[in-house]
């Protein structure tokens, strides 16, 4: 190696000539592979609603997404529907940092630890043969223990009982808190009734109490407090009000 | 220009001779996370040849420019680039995949065998050479990974690359899957037993007694 690389003219061109390359072919993949990303998510999060609706394995995502889930934007203050916002198009990360379509909550407001909420929010429907609402599936999102744990849960048209749940992105541990994932768990809150407890030790039969995850007392009371705070008054509850009232059918 | 034979040699001598997992003992970590399912280990083992073998590449490109006080970090950089490249082309065309390897595929970065090919052979030889030095020690990582998902996918799922081998008795069929194996620690006995093999058929990898 030659004593002129030393310079320090030349290490400083070296290393911001590598930069500029490295920023420019990093910079171009990112915006050229964007749009195929963003479908690919999208695909992921109907794919998601489908598995909690109750749709497995579903091969042609889209299509049957399409033809089973109706897609509605619910007002979560008078939970009343909002025609004017499409929930195909709701960019739930865009509009909570829109002072205009969001609000701050209060420290005691905030129980699932997300800041700020939207004014609005997507609801799905899956509906059965005869064209009736069959279930209500409701996008959740709370802190566990790591970071924000996104997911859906399913409720039958009651608007009570829980059919199903699930978390398709978050950060907590592999093994203990990422068990929320698991089907064996997320099986037990089948048939539950709102309000849910997550509880340490035996559930038991009790339809308002779950078994909390072993290992994962933070994580299991992040959900718990995810799953109250979305169908409290602040959330979804005026619309689960109006829905338990028969709004739907 | 080098001749055929060494090229040959380059190429091929780390995927059993000189092999960086099983040998020289690099990259382990990966090797145990990501090989619970053959797919898994197929897309690590494809994306890890790549990045080893095009850092290799462009490194030994500015080999001659490299000012040394700073040389580790413009490895760095190169090979930061290229995984983020890949990960994001990942993302693009198989979202489920690159969802599950999530922080393995970012992990490349620190992967052993990366570094250690860029400092040991890349910052000394030409491109064409380096080139083929990546590729050769990528399969020789690729080998091991196979090898071990393969064990891991078909004993402890019944399945390979998803598709059922061995019926399982919770679905009906005969097979009790040994749940050790999903497990990641269990890649330390598949990856042990792999080295046991290869040293009793390549003597000359036996370490000598101190």
């Amino acid at each position: 190696m030659s004593t002129k690389n030393e310079s320090m003219g030349k290490t400083l061109g070296v290393v911001v000539g590598l930069c500029l390359v490295c920023a420019i072919v990093v910079s171009f993949a990112s915006v050229q592979l964007r749009p195929m990303q963003q479908a690919n998510k999208n695909e992921d999060i109907q794919r998601n609603i489908l598995a909690v609706a109750g749709f497995d394995k579903v091969k042609n995502v889209s299509e049957v997404f399409n033809q089973n889930i109706e897609s509605r934007v619910v007002s979560l203050k008078t939970g009343e529907f909002v025609e004017d916002v499409k929930a195909e198009t709701f960019d739930f990360e865009a509009t909570k940092f829109d002072a205009k379509r969001s609000y701050k909550l209060s420290k005691e407001e905030d129980k699932a630890g997300i800041q700020r909420i939207t004014n609005n929010s997507p609801v799905y429907f899956a509906k059965d043969d005869q064209g009736q609402v069959s279930t209500i599936i409701l996008p959740i999102q709370g802190y566990g223990l790591w970071g924000v744990m996104y997911g859906f849960l399913a409720l039958e048209a009651d608007g009570e009982t829980i059919k199903s749940i699930n978390f398709y992105k978050h950060s907590e541990t592999p093994g203990l808190g990422g068990e929320i994932q698991n089907p064996k768990w997320t099986a037990l809150w089948e048939g539950k009734e709102l309000p849910i407890d997550v509880v340490k030790g035996s559930a038991g039969g009790n339809e308002h109490k779950v078994d909390g995850l072993s290992g994962a007392t933070l994580t299991s009371n992040g959900v718990d407090h995810t799953v109250d705070f979305w169908t409290s008054d602040k959330a979804f509850g005026p619309f689960l009000a109006k829905v338990r009232k028969g709004a739907l059918n | 220009m080098a001749n055929a034979k060494e090229m040959k040699e380059v190429l091929f001598g780390p995927v059993f001779a000189n092999n960086p997992i099983a040998l020289q003992v690099l990259g382990i970590c990966s090797a145990l996370a990501v090989t619970s399912s053959l797919k898994n280990a197929l897309i690590m083992s494809i994306a890890l040849t790549l990045v080893t073998a095009f850092s290799s590449l462009f490194i030994s490109m500015i080999r001659n420019h490299i000012p040394s006080s700073v040389r580790i970090i413009v490895q760095m950089t190169i090979i930061a680039s290229l995984v983020i490249v890949v990960d994001q082309v990942l993302q693009a065309v198989v979202y489920s995949t690159a969802k599950e390897l999530s922080t393995f595929i970012g992990l490349i970065i620190t992967n052993c065998i990366v570094m250690g090919r860029a400092e040991a052979y890349a910052m000394k030889s030409p491109p064409t050479m380096s080139f083929l030095d990546g590729i050769g020690n990528g399969l020789g990582y690729s080998v091991v990974l196979l090898t071990v998902g393969f064990i891991r996918e078909l004993f402890g799922a019944g399945t390979l690359f998803g598709v059922e081998i061995l019926p399982l008795i919770s679905e009906g069929g005969w097979y009790q899957p040994m749940g050790l194996l999903v497990m990641p620690f269990s890649s330390f006995f598949i990856v042990g037993a792999f080295i046991w093999a290869l040293r009793t058929w390549k003597k000359d990898q036996v370490e000598a007694k101190a």
